[in-house]
């Protein structure tokens, strides 16, 4: 054995070297086995005491979790993890949405769909008829405006002693007839005599029932 | 029962041997004598992995659900298992994963919630407890902080160190075994270890020191 040989083997073992010591057994799952060790007493009091430290902090630690799960906790999660084993193996159930309070029959459902089919012909016929109209007017049916001229009528007042003269144009030749804009303000303000007359007021309501 | 467990097999031998057994079971469509035959399993396997995730969630409730999960998961894929490792690694593979999931939610879920002040029932504990056959209230007191301080001092340890520490310190799996169970080199895992005992020894050590120092500093 040589100086330096015989030097570190009765020089004291450092707590990391202790620890290097220690967990290498640990890992390995057998005592430890140092020379220095098993010559040393005051190393292997030392080595003792980080030993049982370290045991302490495992028993410590395994005390804490067994009082958090004592037997009947675990009983009741073997109990939970059979539960889940046993539905892990059923089909899911399925749940239908609930589309409506009361479920549809099949002849409501067939009734439903005639009348949206007879809204969507009577439709489709009214544009059709709607069309057919509209052409024959513009091929030749008589224009709106040369319809015979209504006969307005008004019951002569008492106040005043006009004679109403019965109106010979018809209302779409006087609204909608072929005249400018100017034009047509000046004959609109032509009837408005005529017009004002024929209009009842209430005073000759009042005044006949007087 | 199908297949019975061997009598006299060790433990490791008798675990293969019966996720084997419920494996077979699955594939002939024996749902109900593969649960049976996997709740061997269970039994065995059970105190073991709640303290694990105990040891990692330090929470009862969190970790009992973590223990279902992979016992339901293991289960349901026990056809990807392989009979050359050890049931007990990749049960336990499975486990730590899970649990490592948990923790990462509930750190995002923190990150979004204050935490709730001490409710004043916590505090009363003590006061309201009678006398008993079992621990006085100041050794339970003892009892506590000293495991809060060694829950802490492990809280510090970097994820690997403290995986290494706690399987092969808590759990008694040898390096070959946290090597399989973390996939990490077998001298690496006795160098982490090494590591996490040099630290904790440091933490450990520190833990008053640092309660004083602080003291000091509120009060000068």
């Amino acid at each position: 054995m040589s100086i330096l040989e015989r030097f570190a083997a009765t020089r004291h073992l450092d707590d990391d070297v202790l620890a290097g010591i220690w967990s290498a057994a640990a890992t390995e799952g057998c005592p430890a086995t140092n020379p220095h060790l098993t010559s040393c007493a005051h190393c292997r009091s030392r080595y003792s005491a980080l030993a049982e430290w370290l045991d302490g902090l495992s028993v410590e630690a395994h005390a804490e979790a067994d009082e958090a799960f004592p037997p009947e906790r675990l009983a009741a999660q073997q109990a939970a993890i059979f539960r889940r084993l046993e539905a892990l193996e059923k089909p899911a159930r399925v749940i239908a949405f609930p589309r409506t309070t009361r479920p549809a029959t099949t002849s409501q459902r067939f009734a439903r769909r005639w009348i949206a089919t007879a809204a969507a012909a009577g439709l489709v016929i009214g544009l059709l008829a709607g069309q057919i109209l509209d052409l024959r007017h513009r091929l030749g049916g008589p224009p709106t405006a040369q319809r015979d001229p209504v006969q307005i009528v008004t019951r002569p007042t008492v106040a005043r002693q006009f004679a109403v003269q019965p109106a010979s144009l018809s209302d779409e030749a006087l609204f909608y007839g072929d005249y400018g804009d100017a034009e047509l303000g000046a004959r609109s303000a032509r009837y408005m005599p005529e017009l004002d007359e024929i209009t009842p007021r209430a005073r000759d309501d009042f005044d006949r029932n007087r | 029962m199908a297949g019975a467990q061997p009598a006299g097999l060790p433990s490791r031998e008798a675990d293969s041997a019966a996720a084997s057994a419920v494996k077979g079971l699955q594939a002939d469509g024996r749902h109900a004598e593969a649960r049976e035959r996997y709740t061997e399993l269970v039994a065995r396997h059970q105190r073991r992995a709640s303290r694990i995730a105990f040891h990692y969630l330090r929470d009862a409730a969190e970790a009992d659900e973590a223990v279902q999960d992979a016992f339901v998961k293991a289960y349901s894929h026990l056809s990807t298992f392989r009979e050359e490792l050890p049931f007990e690694v990749w049960f336990t593979r499975i486990l730590i994963n899970g649990c490592l999931d948990r923790i990462k939610a509930r750190t995002r879920r923190e990150r979004w919630l204050v935490p709730m002040p001490e409710s004043p029932g916590i505090q009363r504990e003590y006061t309201e407890r009678v006398a008993g056959p079992g621990p006085s209230p100041e050794a339970h007191l003892l009892a506590k902080e000293r495991r809060q301080q060694l829950a802490d001092a492990l809280s510090r340890l970097p994820e690997r160190q403290r995986t290494v520490f706690m399987l092969s310190h808590y759990q008694g799996c040898t390096s070959r075994e946290v090597s399989a169970l973390t996939g990490l080199n077998e001298s690496t895992v006795r160098v982490h270890l090494f590591r996490a005992i040099r630290k904790l020894r440091t933490l450990l050590a520190a833990e008053p020191a640092v309660e004083l120092g602080d003291k000091r500093r509120v009060n000068p």
